[in-house]
């Protein structure tokens, strides 16, 4: 499957999740982008795998040209993905929600962080994530 | 050859007629100094060496600057004796000179004495054997240097230089006649023009002595070297240099060991044309002696260095830096499956080189691994010269399997490619070997040692052969397509085929050169065809499901996840820094990360 095809798929799941979605949105909504921000305790971060849960997530891309990202959806409410590259403290994805102000209920778990020489954080702690407008 | 040993020494004259020699018979015991008999020089000494370790004993009373010479007659005329022979000075002590064999088996001394004095030459069996068939006769006489062949004595200058033109032979008898101590040179005078490639061979040790002649060109000054050779072919020598001026050149042969015994030579001077490799390029020099070649997925070359135990890496600028060092006399070169260099290394281990040049220990169940090749199912083959064996690893160096290369014959396995078919090809010496379907079957048969042969994409194996000075080119086959492919190297060692930036094989051939410590190209022009791709070819996953399965969306096989651990951190399962890793290999990182 090329990249667009998985991304036109994965879209299509994320459209399909909202449409099965025990959370629809109500009438006062407002679509936007929240951003994904990452809290690290080291300054050679090269990739990591992280976990969003929560109000529907229509798409995600990433928050600068020095970042790779991938997702899939896991399930109707969950969303997870990895960025490669020189990540920092800071974005490191926007994502496209139907309701900017569910900002709040989102939760986020880091789940595996490595270096920039490829060796795994055996460590988490110090790492978050917050979603945020 | 015992025919024509005997025909040489006839024609050499240095050692005198036994006609109307005085015979003298040993007088045991005479097993040192004190009980030595006596001889004359002219007289012809005989002996049995029995019972096992006798030792007989010779004294000879000699003026200042006699050039003695002690000429041993036994296994040429039939005896089971291998003779050891020795000049001992008049001390009674010091050992003065030493031969085993000259002559097939038998010994000879020349020795010009220093002072006046009481000489003692004693003789052994080889190997301290005995019994009453270990009969021999020893002539005792001076060394004298008749004319012999072409050349015309005194010729020890470049003003002296006996002519001999391209396309002929001169032949001569290195004997020093008078006490200069770098003994005989002979010096010829050859005329060349400009874009000649001239190769000066000679053949000594070839006519059945145990000789070690020199060969050196020096320029129209007659001082200014501008080649020389010891041993490229046996004990032999030979040599091409490219003429640059039009002009008269001078080529002296002379003795390496400097044991003082004359032998007679050919010095055979001929023009060679250039192949479609020719001319070559420079790319790199002062690296020591560098053996093998692998080229780097963005066109680097990555050369061992056999004295400086370092692997260097030369730029497509030309820039030398040293990548890994503390690699014992590394041989041969390959990039495995993820990236990482492997070197052989004759202290029994191949070693794993990361991108920045790390090196660990990785294999260490192989004797003396020489060459390493890897193939495109990731897999390692090398061979090992410590039981002649081919031997395949996994990817991630586990052994496999090994492969009896004894039957084949030859010295090797040595140099290890593999072909466009995937079968692992090798060299035993003058000839190529692939196994296929399990069994070795014969490629080609070569005039010359074949050392590290590489492969284009037709199948056509560029072949260096070092003790002739050039590359050869067969087809896949193994019949020869050019006898010269490129004779502007001095000693190819290991050819490689060039990458670009994007990793693939060009039609640009590298070959390393380490008599004279350089990286060379031949003309591009001259290659037909792109290299074979060599090592690993990495599965053809898209790095979006390379993300996925990592997500845990599925999509890969567990040879997949299992490549991609090893490729990245290899702690047993797939993770985020195997994926960065992967990234990294197929240029997916994003901005400046990316390695290609």
């Amino acid at each position: 499957m090329s990249r667009s095809r998985w991304i036109f798929a994965m879209v299509a799941a994320l459209v399909a999740g909202t449409a099965c979605s025990d959370n629809p949105t109500s009438g006062s909504s407002r679509a936007g982008t929240l951003t994904l921000r990452l809290t690290t305790p080291h300054a050679d971060d090269g990739a990591m795998t992280f976990q969003v849960s929560g109000p529907p997530i229509d798409s995600a891309t990433v928050a600068n040209a020095s970042i790779r990202l991938f997702t899939r959806r896991e399930s109707g409410s969950t969303v997870i993905g990895a960025v490669v590259g020189a990540l920092d403290n800071g974005a490191v994805a926007t994502l496209h929600v139907p309701d900017v102000g569910a900002a709040a209920r989102y939760t986020t778990t880091v789940l595996e962080v490595a270096d920039r020489q490829d060796a795994l954080r055996a460590s988490l702690a110090g790492y978050a994530l917050t979603v945020a407008p | 050859m015992r025919i024509s040993i005997l025909v040489l020494l006839a024609v050499v004259g240095a050692t005198p007629g036994l006609a109307q020699t005085p015979i003298v018979d040993e007088s045991e015991p005479n097993d040192n100094v004190r009980t030595a008999d006596s001889v004359a020089l002219g007289d012809q000494a005989r002996g049995v060496v029995n019972p096992a370790g006798d030792v007989d004993t010779w004294f000879v009373d000699l003026p200042a600057g006699q050039f003695l010479s002690v000429d041993v007659d036994a296994a040429q005329v039939g005896s089971p004796l291998d003779a050891t022979l020795e000049l001992i000075a008049p001390d009674g002590t010091t050992s003065l000179a030493f031969n085993d064999d000259f002559d097939g088996f038998d010994s000879r001394i020349s020795y010009r004495v220093p002072q006046s004095g009481r000489y003692y030459v004693v003789i052994r069996a080889f190997g301290a054997t005995g019994g009453p068939g270990l009969t021999y006769a020893i002539n005792f006489d001076k060394v004298t240097c008749p004319v012999v062949g072409t050349e015309q004595e005194p010729n020890d200058t470049p003003g002296t230089a006996a002519p001999v033109a391209i396309g002929d032979s001169g032949s001569g008898e290195v004997c020093p006649q008078d006490d200069n101590p770098a003994g005989d040179v002979d010096y010829w005078a050859i005329t060349a023009r400009a874009g000649t490639t001239i190769e000066l061979d000679v053949d000594a040790a070839a006519l059945g002595l145990f000789v070690d002649p020199v060969i050196a060109l020096y320029a129209s000054d007659g001082t200014t070297q501008l080649a020389f050779n010891d041993d490229e072919d046996g004990a032999d020598s030979r040599l091409q240099y490219s003429i640059i001026t039009t002009g008269t050149y001078y080529a002296t042969v002379a003795d390496a060991a400097g044991s003082g015994n004359p032998f007679p030579y050919t010095l055979h001077v001929r023009s060679i044309t250039p192949g479609p490799g020719d001319p070559i390029t420079v790319r790199a020099q002062g690296l020591g002696r560098p053996w093998g070649l692998a080229v780097g997925n963005t066109g680097d070359l990555f050369v061992s260095d056999l004295t400086g135990n370092r692997v260097v890496r030369v730029s497509g600028q030309g820039v030398v830096t040293t990548f890994a060092t503390g690699i014992p006399t590394p041989q041969g070169l390959a990039f495995d499956a993820f990236g990482k260099l492997l070197v052989a290394s004759t202290d029994g281990a191949v070693y794993r080189v990361t991108p920045q040049g790390q090196a660990t220990r990785f294999i260490t169940d192989a004797g003396i691994p020489l060459w390493i090749a890897v193939a495109p199912d990731g897999r390692i083959w090398l061979t090992d010269l410590s039981d002649r064996s081919l031997r395949r690893y996994s990817s991630t160096g586990q052994f496999e399997a090994r492969f009896d290369a004894i039957s084949v014959g030859g010295s090797g396995p040595g140099p290890l490619a593999i072909a466009p078919s995937g079968e692992p090809h090798f060299s035993q010496g003058t000839e190529i070997w692939k196994l296929a379907n399990g069994e070795l079957r014969r490629v080609l048969r070569g005039a010359f040692i074949i050392w590290a042969f590489a492969f284009d994409v037709a199948g056509n194996i560029y072949a260096p052969a070092p003790a002739a000075g050039r590359i050869q080119l067969f087809d896949a086959t193994g019949a020869i397509v050019a006898d010269t492919f490129a004779i502007g190297p001095d000693a190819p060692q290991a050819v490689a085929f060039g990458r670009d930036a994007t990793g693939a094989t060009v039609a640009r051939l590298f070959a390393t050169d380490p008599r004279v410590g350089r990286v060379f190209e031949v003309n591009p022009a001259g290659v037909a065809h792109p290299g074979q791709p060599v090592g690993y070819v990495a599965p053809r996953f898209p790095l979006d499901v390379a993300a996925a399965s990592l997500l845990g969306g599925g999509g890969l096989s567990a040879a997949d996840l299992q490549y991609l651990d090893a490729l990245g951190n290899h702690n047993g399962r797939y993770d985020v820094g195997d994926l960065q890793a992967y990234l990294r290999t197929v240029g997916g990182l994003p901005g400046a990360r990316s390695n290609r």
